[in-house]
């Protein structure tokens, strides 16, 4: 992998979007302005969810801005590819980046490197933002909770590529993009635990990396536990993750085979 | 005096194959691409299954040596864009092969890329929220050159595209014929062997249009001494600017050779007489005897003067002969002049009667 094609592709995103100077403003406003109603919901929860939320921490103020922080990264890892490559064939210069000797994967990388950079600069400030507020966090394990938290976005990647594949051969990233971030939102521990779901639906609620990216974040960040501890949902995370890239490679692959040999790069 | 018909004409230069060698820049054998028909929901739902395809690229073959600036000449559908798509390794080939710099467009792709610069002929491929500069160095990197390198490559195309000033601007604000040359400094990036140009005056005022072709034949052919493909519908900046050309039509080759040939095959005997008598007695004559061959007369103009085409045989003397004879027999003439080709002149040349017998 290049890192300095990938950084200079990053790059180009960041001037690009740094020209909508309003826009960036009121993403941050806004991210910040989502701590107070966060921490009112929490508030009034809190008497109800402190015994769901015992091996998770027991604030539910924090559990749910870290849900929430968790929750900025899904979008992004998931739309971000599919939305660079549809708006990078509107204005052409698709074509323009995939003829230079660059790799694709590279390519893909640097259009997602602003992505999780710039999320990353929200969900720092919500983070602050909530700690300001009397959202507890164990800042001794903040690199390895950063860690985890890169691994969820890490998973979620694949499902973009998909979408991108998607993109590239039958310009609609289709429906499932959406479904996955509802999905997860329901099932994957954002607003409550996992345990709290009926259990038919249990089951399901394992199929999302989400859950296990979630479930270890929280542990490690509000109850102080260790990697060892959380070893067991971070292995079947990496095993998602690595299962996931594998199908989203291909499919990405073989939709950039069919749109060369459809000469449709360029159109949309 | 009655309506034109096709010109009789010398053979048509002929497509010949060729063997890939080392003296080839560009080579293209045998080249075909077909692309899906787009269908009707009515035929979807008829026949879902069915694959209908539709050629844009039929079996065509032409070589162009190093330094050499070709141009490939066609209206719209031609099938000039593909074929500079397949050989950026953009779009795939379905038949034939195509070389660029020896290496093989499909199974060296990565080496082709780095030897070929392209501009294609959509302004949009630049970054229009960068300036001009960003937009280089945002190439360069992913041509392999970073840092120090990039930024005084990215300094060196702007100076060659004389866009120095601009260099801190953004593309958004550049006029046309601005993001033009841009478009050429980018392509010129990784100092490619071969440069594809997709009609690279279309969106150009007829006086930027000159000063970009006299920049192109100085600056990017004697300059830099790569290879160039044109790609153009204009006949007369083929004819201008290349050594060579090859005229396609709906991915047919119709003809290439050099320009000198084509244009003396096939546009070298058509004037067009500015005269006030079109209806004179000598020029009847001459259309009658047949100095004079497929003559029209298009509508005066608005102080009186009719001009008057037609098919010269002979030569330049026997037309300047036939312009003396005319002016001695009282025949009043403002312009008597060799009619520039067309492209619509050139195909229909080409395709209505392409073999003399």
């Amino acid at each position: 992998m290049n890192a300095r094609a990938v950084l200079a592709v990053t790059r180009a995103q960041w001037l690009t979007a740094s020209s909508y100077r309003v826009g960036m403003i009121v993403s941050l406003v806004g991210t910040i302005a989502a701590v107070v109603p966060t921490l009112l919901v929490a508030r009034a929860l809190q008497p109800v969810m402190a015994g769901a939320i015992s091996s998770e921490g027991h604030q539910y103020f924090g559990f749910l801005l870290l849900g929430t922080v968790t929750f900025t990264f899904l979008p992004i890892a998931i739309n971000t590819l599919p939305s660079s490559i549809e708006s990078s064939i509107s204005n052409g210069t698709l074509e323009m980046v995939l003829g230079t000797p660059t790799a694709p994967a590279v390519l893909l990388s640097g259009f997602m490197g602003y992505s999780l950079l710039w999320t990353a600069l929200r969900a720092l400030l919500l983070l602050a933002a909530g700690a300001l507020l009397g959202a507890s966090f164990s800042l001794a394990h903040a690199p390895v909770a950063s860690g985890i938290l890169l691994l969820i976005f890490v998973a979620h990647v694949p499902v973009g590529l998909i979408a991108a594949a998607s993109v590239l051969a039958f310009r609609t990233t289709g429906p499932l993009p959406q479904i996955v971030v509802v999905l997860s939102t329901l099932l994957g521990g954002v607003y409550y635990p996992t345990h709290v779901i009926p259990g038919w639906l249990r089951p399901f609620s394992d199929l999302f990396p989400l859950t296990y990216g979630l479930r270890a974040l929280r542990r490690v960040l509000m109850d102080g536990a260790t990697l060892a501890q959380v070893a067991p949902d971070l292995t079947q995370l990496m095993l998602m993750t690595v299962v996931l890239f594998a199908v989203g490679t291909l499919m990405f692959s073989l939709a950039l085979r069919y749109a060369m040999r459809n000469g449709s790069l360029g159109n949309y | 005096m009655g309506a034109a018909t096709a010109p009789r004409l010398e053979p048509s230069v002929s497509p010949s194959a060729f063997e890939p060698d080392g003296s080839v820049a560009v080579g293209v054998y045998g080249l075909t691409k077909r692309f899906a028909r787009q269908r009707t929901w009515g035929q979807l739902l008829r026949a879902p299954l069915r694959n209908e395809q539709v050629t844009v690229v039929d079996d065509v073959t032409w070589t162009v040596a190093p330094g050499e600036l070709f141009g490939l000449l066609g209206p719209n559908g031609a099938g000039k864009t593909t074929i500079f798509k397949m050989l950026a390794g953009i779009t795939a080939l379905d038949g034939g092969s195509a070389t660029v710099g020896g290496c093989d467009v499909t199974h060296d792709t990565v080496r082709v890329r780095r030897s070929v610069g392209c501009v294609m002929a959509n302004d949009r491929t630049l970054y229009w929220r960068l300036s001009a500069l960003e937009n280089l160095r945002l190439f360069a990197a992913l041509y392999g050159l970073y840092g120090r390198a990039a930024r005084e490559r990215s300094r060196e195309v702007l100076r060659t595209v004389e866009l120095t000033d601009a260099g801190d601007k953004l593309v958004a604000n550049f006029s046309s014929g601005m993001r033009q040359r841009l478009l050429i400094a980018r392509a010129l990036l990784p100092r490619p062997k071969v440069l594809l140009l997709d009609e690279p005056t279309r969106s150009l005022d007829p006086l930027s249009a000159r000063s970009f072709r006299a920049f192109l034949r100085s600056e990017l052919v004697a300059g830099t001494e790569c290879t160039v493909l044109l790609a153009t519908h204009s006949s007369e900046e083929a004819m201008d600017l290349c050594d060579r050309v090859a005229v396609l039509d709906r991915g047919r080759l119709l003809a290439h050779g050099t320009t000198r040939d084509l244009g003396a095959l096939y546009g070298g005997e058509w004037y067009c007489i500015w005269t006030r008598d079109p209806e004179h007695p000598a020029l009847l004559t001459s259309a009658a005897d047949g100095r004079m061959l497929h003559v029209t007369v298009a509508q005066a103009d608005a102080i009186g003067w009719s001009c008057l085409r037609a098919q010269i045989p002979g030569g330049p003397d026997r037309a300047a002969a036939l312009l003396l004879s005319l002016a001695g027999d009282g025949v009043r003439i403002s312009r008597f002049e060799r009619v520039q080709l067309t492209l619509a002149d050139l195909l229909e040349r080409i395709v209505v009667e392409p073999h003399r017998p």
